[in-house]
């Protein structure tokens, strides 16, 4: 093995990653006067959080009445009562000064006449808990997200906060269950980098390239959900994969929820609008995995759109052109690039493609990382936290609703920052690394660098993805599963046959794609392993031979540990919050999810 | 001083060939800089004969479609592949634009040729090195300055104010406008460059910003500011369709306003 | 290229310099003056063309011409500065030669703007008397 020099850092905080919730938690916690470092491996206003059109989701009541109880009732049914009640509570509750806080900051926000932030309908967001649609999403036209990030960074700028950029992280740190840090490689020079740090927050986001077909950006490959995976440590609810009902047909782009909740709606091949058989109450307004569901049902059933009769028409052209160029610029533009589509005259071909992960690395709502040890299914792991789409608190439970990921990322980023500046002690003395800590990290980034097997990096991705979409798609049998399972299993073993060309260590795509690789087979395998063993229908993971929700099983989280050397996956779960936080909201019962 | 010859270390020579995989139908050649920080070589330039039948629309998906079946060492950054997240700006046939929204139909002749984004310093192959261009950014203090105690809600915006911000705040940073135009070419230490320069004027016209004069009197500068000749290949090459030159003219007529 | 410099600190360089808007001014105005005068002027060289030593000197004699061709004179030089200012500060960065450019623009304009200047109020004054 070559001879790796590290070179050190020591902060009190160290944030992986520059989405919105990365951002969040480290503006946070250097203005708590905490000595903080930012590492990323793209820069910073290149995050997908960027990617984010619809909104950002708070009960700021701008255009009618509203509540964050309801707020809350609708993210807990989104949720297939799948989520913890405690954290949902905490999301609602805290949703509106994050969004004044951001709007304090500079995002432009479109304004409603009376000169408030304007909000938008979304998918299962309604008013006097289940009543009616409401429009409780504020938006920046369709480009909400990289309206956030970007002043979000200015912030940082202000803040001075102390970024790392293009720096791609290896691996935690870690020492009797404590997480030290962190390593990562500097991409502009080929160095080696160990930030020392008294807490750590995963920032990482989601791993939708795990698919073959996602709206997820090339980027979005959970580097931080794999990293706890090496460290020995669980990952919550991996089956429940979020598919997004319109992204554009070929090409995976994203049309935002709020085409929908500006009057968009879809037809089938018949020109039917047939999201009224199955949402009677909220039609192209329900929550995404049922509309995900009902449109993969009519195209079943042969009623898709096209010559192929294999997408979904997403209808725009009876809006008024000015009110599209208003408030949904950004998809326009997308649609005629990617779909030929002028929005305004024709439908958009769609088709639901995966865009989030409800699961990832188990925390509580003070956004520290927790797992099960023995009885106690809270245990915190010190020194790590977690935030983001990496995380799950879990406040999206089964089904994630749209818009209220903006709102996770902003509130639990600042939750986080609020509890490490309670807990930690500004320039604290640490204990000093060893050698031994890193030595794997090490082995494994020069084992990948030199990797000389015979198949490329992009075979074995490409392998894994179509695994993936084929064996843990929208709907899921045991035996796709079983097969995503064996297949995942097959790829796992063939990294031993890998191949890097690449043997630099400036700017090495070749290798940042292959640790990319070896970071998604991981969370792949988990997700089927997790998605066989719940043998019910919840949310967005939805089983046809188990069609119904059972609470009595299954009203709890998986957590599934991965054994990286043999590919063996462990399963366990945690008990979901059945309580609130405050005596200001009851906990709210399950019951039958109809829309 | 302008210089018009590249220095010898730096001159671009004929790279290898790498031919279309047996049995394609439609190729398609691509021309690609190439330049390896590790190695003693100068740059050179590398063909591909793409199978475009087995390739998406793009030119992301051709310079994928290179890296994943002809040559791996290609570098190259990308991220969002839908023109939000400004990674994967390049020339593409003379043209600096985003390979993802890019379509390589678009580009006539032959063969395409793809080159860093001109007058950055490369590190390698199409990846430039940004770090003046996003100081320049920073140094506009892209953020909104309030005097005023803030309001327990929103500040408040018109519609029709909060309506001036757009075809601003909409840019990405890719670094096309700026790496296009001919004064930052020569002047890009001193001039701010067309998109650090919108951004500043996004600020400058947000109605909730009460630093305005603050902003003027940073831009006032025979360099910093007047660089911009109007040549506006800004305005032609943004990927999104903004118009940098006439920010920066918004900003002139702002300073001439506080005189006359 | 070894430089320890932060990146803002470059991009921040010696910071504004606090005056260009008059200088932007001044060009805008001079250029707008110089329409109707480089108008007038076409028009009158193309009318002297044809006429004699005589009639030229008592054309300038003419307060009104005198004037007009003394600010055409003024203006066009002042601007010529101007402009050939920017563009030297636009592709000579090499402080010896930037120096020596701009000092040689500004000696070259305001000598031949002054010898113009001085020739036209002498035809003018003493109606072209050696």
């Amino acid at each position: 093995m070559a001879v790796y020099e590290f070179i050190d850092h020591k902060f009190d905080v160290v944030v992986v990653g520059a989405g919105g919730s990365g951002l969040r938690a480290a503006l946070g916690c250097a203005q708590a006067g905490l000595r903080t470092a930012c590492v990323s491996k793209v820069f910073p206003t290149r995050s997908h959080t960027v990617a984010a059109q619809g909104g950002i989701s708070a009960s700021l009541g701008n255009m009618s009445q509203d509540d964050w109880r309801w707020h809350m009732y609708d993210t807990v049914k989104g949720s297939d009562w799948l989520g913890d009640q405690d954290a949902i509570e905490y999301l609602c509750r805290n949703a509106p000064a994050a969004v004044y806080e951001l709007e304090h900051w500079g995002v432009p926000f479109s304004r409603t006449e009376d000169g408030k932030i304007y909000q938008r309908a979304f998918g299962g967001m309604t008013s006097n808990y289940g009543e009616a649609p409401i429009q409780r999403t504020c938006a920046a036209a369709d480009r909400t997200g990289h309206a956030m990030l970007h002043t979000m960074y200015g912030q940082s700028l202000a803040n001075n906060t102390e970024f790392f950029i293009e720096y791609f992280a290896l691996d935690l740190i870690m020492e009797d269950g404590v997480c030290r840090g962190v390593t990562a490689w500097k991409l502009d020079d080929g160095t080696l980098h160990r930030f020392q740090a008294q807490m750590v927050i995963l920032a990482t986001g989601g791993y939708g390239r795990a698919y073959f077909s996602c709206t997820s950006a090339h980027t979005c490959t959970g580097d931080g959900n794999a990293m706890v995976l090496r460290a020995g440590l669980p990952l919550q609810d991996m089956e429940f994969v979020q598919f997004h009902p319109t992204g554009i047909y070929g090409a995976g782009c994203l049309i935002t929820e709020g085409a929908r909740g500006e009057g968009g709606y879809l037809t089938n091949s018949e020109g039917e609008r047939f999201m009224e058989r199955y949402a009677p109450s909220v039609k192209d307004l329900a929550p995404r995995d049922m509309v995900s569901r009902a449109m993969t049902i009519e195209i079943r059933e042969g009623r898709g759109a096209g010559p192929g009769k294999d997408h979904i028409f997403l209808h725009l052209d009876h809006l008024d052109p000015k009110v599209l160029a208003a408030r949904l610029p950004g998809i326009s533009e997308s649609a005629r690039v990617f779909s030929g589509v002028d929005v305004t005259k024709a439908p958009i071909p769609v088709l639901p493609t995966v865009h989030y992960n409800m699961g990832g690395i188990p925390t509580n709502f003070y956004s520290e990382v927790v797992t099960r040890d023995g009885d106690n299914p809270d245990s915190v792991i010190p020194g790590l936290m977690a935030v983001g789409e990496a995380a799950c608190v879990s406040v999206h439970g089964a089904n994630r609703l749209g818009s209220n990921s903006l709102i996770d990322l902003v509130v639990f980023g600042r939750s986080a920052a609020l509890r490490a500046a309670d807990i930690l002690t500004p320039g604290a003395k640490q204990p000093d690394l060893k050698p031994a800590q890193t030595e794997a990290h090490l082995a494994r980034f020069d084992r990948l660098r030199n990797a000389k097997g015979g198949t490329p990096t992009a075979q074995l991705r490409l392998d894994m993805q179509k695994a993936m979409q084929e064996d843990a798609a929208v709907f899921r049998t045991g035996e796709s599963l079983a097969s995503g399972v064996a297949r995942l299993d097959k790829i796992h073993g063939q990294r031993s046959d890998i191949q890097v060309t690449d043997r630099g260590l400036i700017w090495n795509t070749d290798l940042v794609e292959t640790l990319e690789f070896d970071n998604l087979i991981g969370q792949a395998a988990v997700t089927v392993n997790g998605a066989l063993h719940r043998t019910e229908s919840r949310g967005a993971h939805a089983r046809e031979d188990y069609p119904d929700r059972d609470d009595e099983n299954w009203m709890k989280h998986t957590l599934t540990w991965f054994d990286d050397t043999t590919g063996k996956v462990r399963m366990d779960d945690r008990p979901v919050h059945a309580y609130t936080l405050s005596n200001d909201v009851a906990y709210i019962p399950p019951k039958a999810r109809v829309y | 001083m302008v210089e018009l010859a590249l220095p010898k270390n730096s001159r671009v020579q004929k790279g290898r060939h790498h031919p279309a995989p047996a049995g394609a139908q439609k190729v398609r050649t691509f021309k690609v800089y190439r330049y390896d920080p590790e190695g003693a070589e100068n740059p050179r330039w590398d063909t591909y004969d793409v199978d475009i039948e087995a390739c998406g629309p793009m030119v992301l998906d051709a310079l994928i479609y290179i890296k994943n079946t002809m040559d791996p060492t290609l570098a190259f950054r990308r991220s969002c592949r839908e023109g939000v997240c400004g990674s994967c700006a390049m020339n593409i046939g003379g043209r600096n634009t985003l390979a993802c929204t890019h379509g390589w139909d678009e580009v006539p002749g032959q063969t395409c040729t793809i080159s860093p984004l001109p007058h950055m310093p490369v590190i390698k192959d199409l990846v430039p090195d940004m770090t003046l261009f996003y100081a320049q950014y920073a140094s506009i203090e892209p953020w909104l300055h309030t005097k005023t105690p803030e309001p327990q809600g929103e500040w408040l915006q018109t519609p029709a104010d909060r309506e001036k911000l757009d075809g601003l705040y909409e840019c990405i940073l890719c670094a096309c406008c700026s790496t296009s135009c001919p004064s930052y070419w020569w002047n890009g230490d001193k001039y701010l460059g067309p998109a650090a320069l919108l951004h500043a004027y996004r600020w400058l016209i947000d109605s909730r910003d009460e630093a305005t004069g603050e902003r003027l009197d940073d831009l006032e500068d025979p360099f910093k500011l007047y660089r911009c000749h109007t040549i506006m290949n800004c305005a032609q090459v943004c990927p999104k369709g903004l118009n940098p030159a006439k920010a920066i003219a918004e900003v002139k007529k702002m300073l001439v306003d506080r005189v006359v | 290229m070894t430089d320890f410099r932060t990146p803002r600190s470059r991009a921040l360089g010696l910071g504004a310099a606090g005056h260009g808007v008059s200088h932007w001014i001044a060009e805008r105005v001079s250029s707008v003056a110089l329409i109707p005068l480089v108008l007038w002027g076409v028009f009158a060289a193309l009318r002297l063309a044809s006429s004699d030593y005589e009639m030229a000197v008592m054309w300038l004699a003419s307060p009104i011409n005198a004037v007009l061709l003394a600010l055409l004179t003024v203006v066009s030089f002042m601007h010529m500065h101007s402009g050939m200012r920017v563009v030297v500060e636009d592709y000579i960065h090499r402080r010896l030669t930037k120096t020596g450019l701009l000092l040689l623009n500004l000696f070259v304009c305001a000598l031949f703007g002054a010898l113009a200047l001085f020739s036209i109020l002498k035809v003018a004054l003493t109606g072209g008397a050696y």
